[in-house]
């Protein structure tokens, strides 16, 4: 925490002030649709029409949000989305545990257990993180089928699992990389088992990856849209795939500010994912780049 | 505690041998120290008794009984490893405790042996903290807690001072030494530090290139070195060697060595039927530096003395000592004398051979003729 080197000079130069100038723009550039989202989605349908969409509310109102949550029409049903939030955390939450679990458990064996071709195995896994979405959609969806798991809730944590695992992998391969050996030595005399060093010694010291890898892993759940419109149909559908059946259900009138009342609910989880969990996302990024 | 018997002991990885046959036998109460240069296999050697490394061909026993493809946790051994390997996740309380723990004993067992051990070690005010939260010896202590708590047959410690400071290394030899004769605990030793070695150890074994040079105690290894490695490798400053011709002087048996001033000196060698054969030939004089000192510091009780005026090169003081250098043979060479015996850079002073101390070696194999 050297922040004393740069301000050494006593008061403010020209440059300091170009500077967050700069920065401030930028920062407002970059807020501005998240501005107009959450105004708009207080506004009444009337005031939206005035056109003046960077104006605040002259009348807020949370209609849109319960009617978002509660009774907009998402294709045929009028229900509003919560059935499809619910389904998103039923698909993200148990996704990210069981692909962070299994990345952490990979991890530990191709660093501390390495057997003849570990190299090739990370390897392979490595490039599976390049595979695009687009070409598993099809050899998934077989697989889907082989299991008996297409268009289910299970089928699509599946595949974010699968998909996941390379990610996941990499993240706890590269931080048990630096992970004293000589610990797991210790714990081998001291009687403990391949998952007892597992779960006593090393996870309790993983912190600040399993957080990273946790956010990683959050955010791409959740924003996922083409495995969710592929793999899961109708009522079973992820919250994303069901912003755009509301978004584009056409009832008579289009209702922005209901519209994105729904785009804030979708966007939420992450967002406080990243504000609860983001210093030491941070922190997990930079472990090991610097000694102690 | 209990007895090791290493049988022949390979290790390779392919084609590069690092261990080649190494023979070692030691008793229930033993202090084993492996020391040698690095590279030398030494830790490898303590791995393979550990468990974590397998073994390539040979025989390892604890106690009679081949240990060579049991688990690391059923040889019933406890390691203090280099950097201590402390659970940083845990405390001090659980870090000596997880090995009983793990070994399914009753907590209350437990609970006395941590207390008698953080006694014995003075750690009982460290107990809560987190080995973050601790100084070097700190560390240096738990991680001997969570050895000494196990009570097993044999420790072993994978030279466990290297990363203290000189000051505390050589306060937690001492103490590592009393903990052994208090205890009488059989102990496997790897350190590069010979002096380590030597005050620590009922038996060295010195090795080099995975090879054992010599396996004897710490006088044994001292005065009789096996080859001229070994002489050059234990003591410091390490043993003179000089090259020398046996002559026959007066009817018995000489070493001869020439100074600067073109002066020949015939020193004289104690009775060794296996010296005779080397009459005339060319052999390496090894002498400790505490054999070539001033006539004050002799000792009186040697009958092997001999006396000359050498001129003195460097003269360099430790405080206690000096250690003066001279020239013997072309052989740059280094006498331990009394700070106040008078020796005088680029001048001469009387100095005193205690041959009685003398080696001889074999120019080409290096061994000790004997």
């Amino acid at each position: 925490m050297n922040s004393t080197i740069v301000g050494t000079k006593q008061g403010v130069s020209p440059w300091r002030v170009v500077l967050y100038v700069t920065l401030i723009v930028f920062a407002i550039f970059y807020l501005l649709p998240l501005f107009v989202m959450l105004v708009t989605s207080f506004k009444t349908l009337d005031e939206i029409r005035l056109g003046n969409i960077l104006a605040f509310p002259s009348e807020w109102t949370t209609e849109p949000w319960v009617k978002a949550w509660g009774n907009a029409c998402v294709g045929l049903t009028c229900e509003g989305i919560k059935g499809y939030f619910w389904n998103s955390i039923k698909m993200v939450v148990p996704a990210v545990l069981l692909s962070t679990l299994m990345g952490a458990l990979n991890g530990y064996v191709l660093t501390k257990w390495r057997f003849p071709g570990h190299k090739w195995v990370f390897g392979l896994m490595l490039f599976g993180c390049f595979i695009p979405f687009q070409i598993v959609l099809i050899p998934m969806s077989q697989v889907l089928g082989f299991f008996g798991l297409a268009g289910t809730t299970a089928g699509l944590i599946f595949v974010h699992v699968v998909y996941g695992l390379g990610f996941t992998t990499l993240f706890f391969r590269n931080y048990y990389e630096a992970f004293p050996t000589e610990l797991v030595k210790a714990a081998m005399i001291d009687g403990a088992s391949f998952l007892g060093i597992f779960w006593r010694i090393l996870l309790p010291s993983s912190g600040p990856i399993i957080v990273v890898t946790i956010i990683w892993q959050f955010t791409n759940v959740w924003n996922d849209f083409l495995f969710g419109a592929s793999f899961a149909a109708g009522e079973g559908a992820p919250m994303t795939v069901a912003l755009n059946n509301l978004v584009n259900s056409s009832t008579g009138v289009k209702e922005y500010n209901v519209d994105m009342a729904a785009a804030m609910f979708a966007a939420l989880p992450t967002l406080l994912v990243y504000i609860v969990a983001g210093r030491y996302f941070v922190r997990g990024l930079m472990a090991g780049s610097v000694k102690g | 505690m209990s007895s090791l018997e290493i049988r022949d002991v390979r290790k390779s990885y392919g084609a590069a041998h690092i261990l080649k046959g190494i023979n070692i036998g030691i008793n229930s109460g033993d202090f084993l120290v492996l020391v040698g240069p690095s590279g030398c296999g030494k830790s490898t050697l303590l791995n393979m008794i550990a468990g974590l490394d397998t073994i390539t061909s040979g025989e390892l026993l604890i106690d009679g009984k081949v240990m060579n493809d049991v688990h690391p946790s059923q040889r019933d051994i406890a390691m203090v490893f280099q950097s201590y390997a402390l659970y940083p996740n845990m405390s001090v309380e659980k870090n000596i405790s997880f090995g009983l723990e793990m070994r399914k004993m009753p907590k209350a067992e437990i609970d006395k042996r941590v207390a008698d051990v953080s006694q014995m070690l003075q750690i009982q005010p460290l107990l809560k903290r987190k080995p973050s939260q601790l100084s070097g010896g700190q560390r240096q202590r738990v991680a001997m807690g969570r050895a000494l708590v196990r009570e097993p047959k044999i420790f072993l410690f994978d030279e466990p001072l290297s990363n203290l400071d000189a000051k505390l290394r050589v306060d937690m030899r001492t103490e590592i030494k009393k903990l052994h004769q208090r205890l009488g605990s059989t102990i496997v030793y790897v350190t590069h530090d010979q002096i380590e070695a030597m005050t620590l150890a009922t038996k060295i074994a010195i090795m080099k290139a995975g090879v054992l040079q010599q396996l004897g105690s710490p006088d044994e290894v001292y005065n009789a070195p096996a080859n001229m490695f070994v002489a050059s490798f234990m003591g410091s400053p390490s043993m003179n060697l000089i090259p020398s011709k046996l002559v026959m002087q007066d009817g018995k048996l000489t070493a001869s060595v020439k100074l600067k001033s073109g002066q020949e000196l015939f020193l004289p060698l104690a009775e060794n039927a296996a010296y005779n054969a080397w009459q005339g030939k060319e052999v390496i004089l090894g002498l400790r530096p505490e054999a070539i000192t001033d006539p004050g510091s002799a000792e009186a009780t040697s009958k092997l003395l001999h006396q000359a005026d050498v001129l003195i090169d460097v003269v360099e003081p430790t405080g206690a000592d000096i250690y003066a250098r001279m020239e013997l043979n072309g052989q740059d060479t280094v006498g331990r004398m009394r700070a106040n015996c008078g020796a005088i850079a680029k001048q001469n002073a009387p100095v005193t051979f205690n041959m009685q101390q003398a080696v001889l070696f074999d120019p080409k194999t290096e061994e000790r003729i004997s």
